[in-house]
């Protein structure tokens, strides 16, 4: 088929992309420029353009500091086990609501379960607090009433992981059920009858129909939290996180607070960053072609 | 009949029947799960509720758990009385509003046409996107280029930068890559446009996705602020998150506003807090309950059928 | 169900139309007023930075109320001068600021930061007007209200690169006991850290505040209100130059991490805790949060603290008497150092550096305008109010009138964030500033907080001041401030047995990270002083 031909069957898709690609390039890739400061003794007065470059001074600055590479090993550790306690999360709780038969329930506990997206981080560092503290939480208080030391939750390292996993588990599992129930929507219900009249048990009809249908999102859910590895939300640690566990709860968006944007080393923050994209980028299409070969699903 | 088949069928009986008492015990251990996750989540919003119905001297003592102490409304007429915090409500939903429909319009765009896998130049096209979702320029080139396009201090600064997410437009691409296409097939040899076929039989079929998005988008702008500190000087412009976070920043830094020479007053009470925080959340949580009815099963079965 | 869908979305839809037309007039009005403004006459222009802190009350904004108009009114129409104020969210200040000057318009004539370290670095970067030359010509009250004493702080390697604000009392911090529970005992006032740790153990062991076992002999925090008064007085007396070489200074506040004798102070940290007589979960408490709950709810014997922190509205002391209406709390200075002196730490003369950019045409006007705040009455004015409405002149200092009206106290609204010469109320005297510093509180606790205001002074360390900046202290202030309160966190919640391992371990990482650097660079600029 010719260019010619095969545009004139199919421009109208083309038509689509128009204004979509025309806003990544004006609002993303118009900014991009930025990028250069990474390379830059950024001067705030003569601005990106004006400022004078310097190669990669700024990247042997950072990576000969100690701090960068404990917080970039926590970065990992922190999403590593966030993959494995909060990523599956939400998943089960969505088949268990889709499983539930009592419909008011069901819509009743979906619209509570999603209400820790909404609270902000502030917030819950304070009842966080007012929960796991040492000397006046709650559940300290309740565990010394029954005859048991109290345990330093928040002001023990592995403990304090702990906390870290469940507050994230807590916060993001029940928004997270959301797409998985769209999903599960797209499941053809006969595939169930046939399944029950076949007499498969449930736990049978879950792993062999419902899981293998919404495989698509998990996977594409999946490669993008592997793309998002090294990157990592400022607020969770930031608000739960505390001097007494900071081998643990530093991670590389404190550190680029701490040392860019606080002390406006603009070039250090950028630098940081640079390395994250390049990283992620990396990291994502590794899973996306891993994904391919295994599960034939990708989302490139 | 012969005498297989009405093997066959009884043990289809006993089966159903077996499974009937495993059934309910999974049930049960199903509602239990869920009660309990459920009261997890309810708990701090309880709280939060309690808190914002309090008096000032129980809050500050770190008494109040679940149940209001020193029952008062004070905080509420308060909220309910500045007209700036009613002015913002009406202006955070019409931003809302019009944020998650263009988004939409934008994300279904690309989407549908990149979800055509054998589409040309489909990959460069999401490469240049995924991209995006990895570098940026930083704050500063953002705020020049608003600021050239003439943005600032008007609701565009707060749209058009972020109208589609490349993360959301993935996951409606991986919904659309479930779509047979057969369907999609079917409706081009009947003289189809492919916008036709996108208006009249993508669309309708991914009722359930298309409401999750909205309710990412929507909720996304709802939530943000961070863009308002950098954009907008306009108090008309001021979302209801922005006024909720300086109001929660404000107390993080009253020991420096100490320093800093202001009388003491601006120090604004918990209980003021906690119930601008219901004011604003409350509004955008009610979003989901009524999206749900889009999230029906089999919309798609009796489509492939038909 | 159809038809009720469309009647919901036809609702949605019409909210939104009438939203946005409520919204477009609303620009559109202001568009045209402000047009006619700027247009009509030839005048000169001012535009000055004011922190927006999200606080104004309903129909008020943080640049338009009813001080702003007093300023366009007595400063900007006499001399022809069009002022805009130019918010600037409180929280987000550095960024915000940091984004304007890189974006290179819309900057503010007038802007102004605490952050010494931003200070620094617009000045080393060359983008701050030499203020000098305008400061002779047109500042003369200005350099009278600061003096030469303040105003060298705002200056960058000897160029007058700000306007420093003048402090009006510079002491920080006094410590408080239980008077109730010495009187219930029997025990003395402490006045030695001996004494103060006998009092504490007793108030552990015998418990006089019936908290079934959640007393907190001495209330703590990672905060430096509670921290500095009891590391600082284990500091051992130094030469000049030792204090100049030793001590670091990060993020504006003095570390004596180098100093002989923080690691003893540190020790009797971990010994303290350890013996259970500090709070356990001091180290989360970094905005004292837990500490007011517990002073509050009167689980806590002692505690150092800001001198004026608990004696606010609704502060802890107001809680205090609310939930045990007969606890009494008594100014006291327990922490002695090896010289029986009270040392302690007090503020420098400064508050916030005042800057004008350097692509700024108006720093004529900018000068004009800090020193008209600074001559007659003004800074009064707007620090204080109308005499007869805000206040009254008791021996020339003005004493607040209780009860305000609504619209009375929105006059008042933003007084701290436009008056920005001053850091608290400032008269002719420094006994003055302290007396009106004790008047602006309520009549009961007047006593108390005269008492606190001259602890905080007694002895007093001042800042190691430095005429040029320590460049390594700018760039790794931050860091080495987390970094210092952590070995202090750490050290402290150690076993007794561990502590000497953890504690060099962590000053080991302290000096990796900036600390070594900066000492030889002060060695350095000490030597070159001489």
């Amino acid at each position: 088929m010719g260019y010619a031909r095969y545009f004139r069957r199919n421009w109208q898709m083309y038509a689509l992309l128009v204004l979509p690609i025309t806003f990544f390039i004006i609002f993303k890739y118009g900014p991009m420029y930025g990028v250069q400061i990474a390379f830059k003794d950024f001067n705030f007065f003569r601005g990106i353009g004006g400022s004078e470059w310097i190669g990669l001074d700024g990247f042997r600055e950072v990576f000969a500091n100690h701090d960068f590479y404990l917080t970039l090993r926590n970065t990992l550790m922190l999403n590593f086990l966030d993959l494995i306690v909060s990523f599956p999360a939400p998943l089960i709780l969505a088949i268990m609501l889709f499983e539930l038969k009592v419909v008011w329930f069901k819509k009743l506990s979906q619209t509570i379960l999603y209400i820790p997206h909404f609270i902000s981080w502030v917030i819950i560092g304070g009842i966080v607090y007012q929960l796991f503290g040492t000397q006046s939480g709650m559940i300290n208080n309740l565990l010394m009433s029954l005859g048991f030391d109290a345990v330093p939750f928040l002001s023990e390292k592995n403990y304090w992981l702990i906390t870290y996993l469940l507050t994230g588990v807590w916060q993001s599992a029940g928004w997270g059920t959301i797409l998985y129930l769209a999903a599960l929507t797209g499941i053809n219900k006969e595939l169930f009858e046939a399944a029950e009249v076949d007499g498969a048990g449930r736990l049978k009809r879950i792993l062999h129909i419902t899981i293998p249908g919404i495989k698509p999102t998990i996977v594409t859910l999946l490669i993008i939290n592997l793309g998002n590895m090294i990157s990592i939300g400022f607020e969770r640690p930031f608000v739960i996180g505390n001097l007494a566990v900071r081998e643990y709860s530093d991670v590389l968006s404190t550190f680029v607070y701490r040392i860019g944007l606080e002390s406006g080393q603009y070039t250090l923050a950028t630098v940081v960053g640079l390395f994250q994209a390049v990283v992620g980028l990396i990291f994502l299409l590794a899973a996306n072609y891993i994904s391919k070969k295994l599960t034939d699903e990708s989302i490139l | 009949m012969s005498e297989r088949a009405v093997n066959i069928m009884s043990k289809r009986a006993t089966n159903i029947r077996n499974n009937k008492a495993t059934n309910n015990a999974f049930d049960v251990v199903i509602i239990v799960c869920l009660i309990l996750s459920v009261l997890a989540c309810l708990i701090p919003f309880i709280h939060i509720l309690a808190v914002s119905f309090s008096g000032t001297v129980p809050i500050a003592s770190g008494k109040v758990t679940l149940l209001p102490l020193d029952f008062n409304i004070e905080a509420y007429k308060k909220v309910f009385g500045d007209a700036a915090m009613i002015r913002s409500l009406g202006f955070t939903v019409f931003l809302t509003v019009l944020f998650t429909v263009l988004c939409m319009m934008m994300t279904v765009a690309a989407g549908y046409a990149l979800s055509k896998k054998d589409l040309k130049g489909r990959k460069i096209f999401m490469f240049i996107i995924v991209v995006t979702m990895f570098f940026s320029g930083g704050i500063i080139p953002e705020y020049i280029l608003t600021r050239e396009l003439h943005l600032l201090n008007t609701i565009w600064a707060l749209i058009l930068p972020g109208l589609i997410s490349p993360f959301y437009m993935i996951i409606l691409i991986s919904f659309l890559a479930g779509i047979p296409d057969a369907l999609k097939e079917s409706a081009e040899i009947d003289g189809s446009s492919q916008f036709g076929t996108l208006l009249r039989i993508i669309l309708p079929l991914s009722m359930p996705v298309l409401a999750t998005l909205s309710l990412f988008y929507a909720v996304g702008r709802w939530n943000g602020f961070q863009d308002t500190l950098m954009y907008i000087t306009k108090p008309e412009l001021y979302p209801l998150q922005l006024k909720l976070y300086q109001m929660i920043q404000n107390s993080q830094v009253s020991d420096l506003m100490r320093m800093e020479g202001n009388a003491i007053s601006t120090v604004v009470p918990e209980s003021l807090k906690a119930a601008t925080v219901m004011f604003a959340t409350v509004p955008i949580l009610l979003v989901y309950p009524w999206l749900q009815k889009y999230f029906v099963s089999g919309v798609m079965t009796g489509a492939v059928k038909g | 169900m159809a038809n009720g869908h469309s009647k919901g979305k036809l609702a949605l839809g019409l909210s939104a139309v009438l939203a946005s037309s409520v919204l477009l007039s609303a620009c559109s009005q202001n568009n045209s007023t402000s047009a006619s403004d700027g247009g009509s006459e030839q005048a000169g222009s001012l535009k000055i930075e004011v922190f927006d802190r999200g606080n104004a009350p309903a129909g008020l904004t943080a640049s338009d109320n009813f001080l702003t108009d007093y300023v366009k009114e007595s400063f900007g129409q006499p001399n022809n001068i069009d002022v805009e104020f130019v918010p600037i969210p409180r929280s987000e200040e550095v960024t915000k600021l940091n984004v304007l000057m890189a974006s290179g318009t819309d900057v503010p004539d007038i802007v102004f930061t605490y952050d010494s370290g931003t200070f620094n670095k617009y000045a080393e970067q060359g983008g701050l007007t030499d203020l000098t030359p305008l400061l002779d010509e047109y500042g003369p009250n200005l350099k009278a209200f600061l003096g030469e004493d303040t105003l060298k702080y705002g200056q960058y390697e000897g160029v007058q690169y700000s306007i420093p604000a003048k402090r009006s009392t510079v002491g920080k911090y006094a410590s408080f006991v239980r008077q109730d529970w010495l009187d219930k005992l029997g025990l003395p006032v402490p006045t030695t850290t001996e004494e103060l740790y006998n009092t504490l153990v007793a108030f552990k062991e015998k418990d006089p505040g019936e908290t079934g076992g959640k007393v907190i002999p001495l209330g703590m925090t990672i905060a430096p209100g509670q921290y500095e008064s009891l590391i600082w007085s284990f500091i051992q007396p130094v030469t000049e130059q030792e204090r100049f070489e030793l001590t670091q200074t990060l993020s504006s506040r003095d570390y004596p991490v180098l100093l002989p004798g923080f690691k003893d102070a540190v020790q009797y940290l971990n010994k303290l805790y350890n013996e259970g007589l500090i709070s356990k979960d001091f180290a989360l408490d970094e905005n004292k949060e837990t500490l007011t709950q517990n002073i509050g709810s009167g689980l806590v014997g002692a505690f150092s603290e800001d001198n004026d922190n608990i004696f606010y509205p609704e502060g802890a002391y107001d809680l205090l008497l609310q939930n045990h209406p007969d606890a009494v709390l008594t100014a006291i200075d327990p922490y002695t150092n090896s010289e029986g002196k009270h040392a302690k730490p007090v503020a420098a003369p400064n508050g916030m550096y005042i800057m004008v950019p350097k692509s700024s045409e108006h720093a004529v006007e900018a000068i004009k305008y800090l020193d008209w705040m600074a001559s007659e009455d003004h800074l009064m004015y707007i620090q204080n109010g109308i005499e007869g409405e805000h206040y009254t002149l008791e021996d020339g200092v003005p004493v607040a009138i209780p009860n305000l009206s609504a619209e009375s106290t929105n006059k008042l609204m933003g007084g701290g964030d436009i008056g920005i010469i001053a850091n608290g109320r400032i008269f002719e005297s420094q006994e003055k500033n302290n007396e009106a510093f004790v008047k602006s509180f309520k009549p009961d606790y007047q006593d108390i907080i005269a008492k606190s205001l001259d602890i905080s002074n007694t002895d007093a360390i001042e800042p190691v001041y430095t005429s040029r900046p320590i460049e390594a202290e700018s760039k790794y202030g931050t860091t080495l401030s987390e970094k210092a309160k952590q070995l202090i966190v750490k050290s402290a919640m150690v076993s007794p047995a561990e502590f000497d391992a953890t504690y060099e371990s962590m000053l080991k990482d302290y000096m990796g990270s900036g600390g070594q650097a900066i000492l030889d660079e002060r060695k350095a600029a000490y030597s070159e002083q001489q």
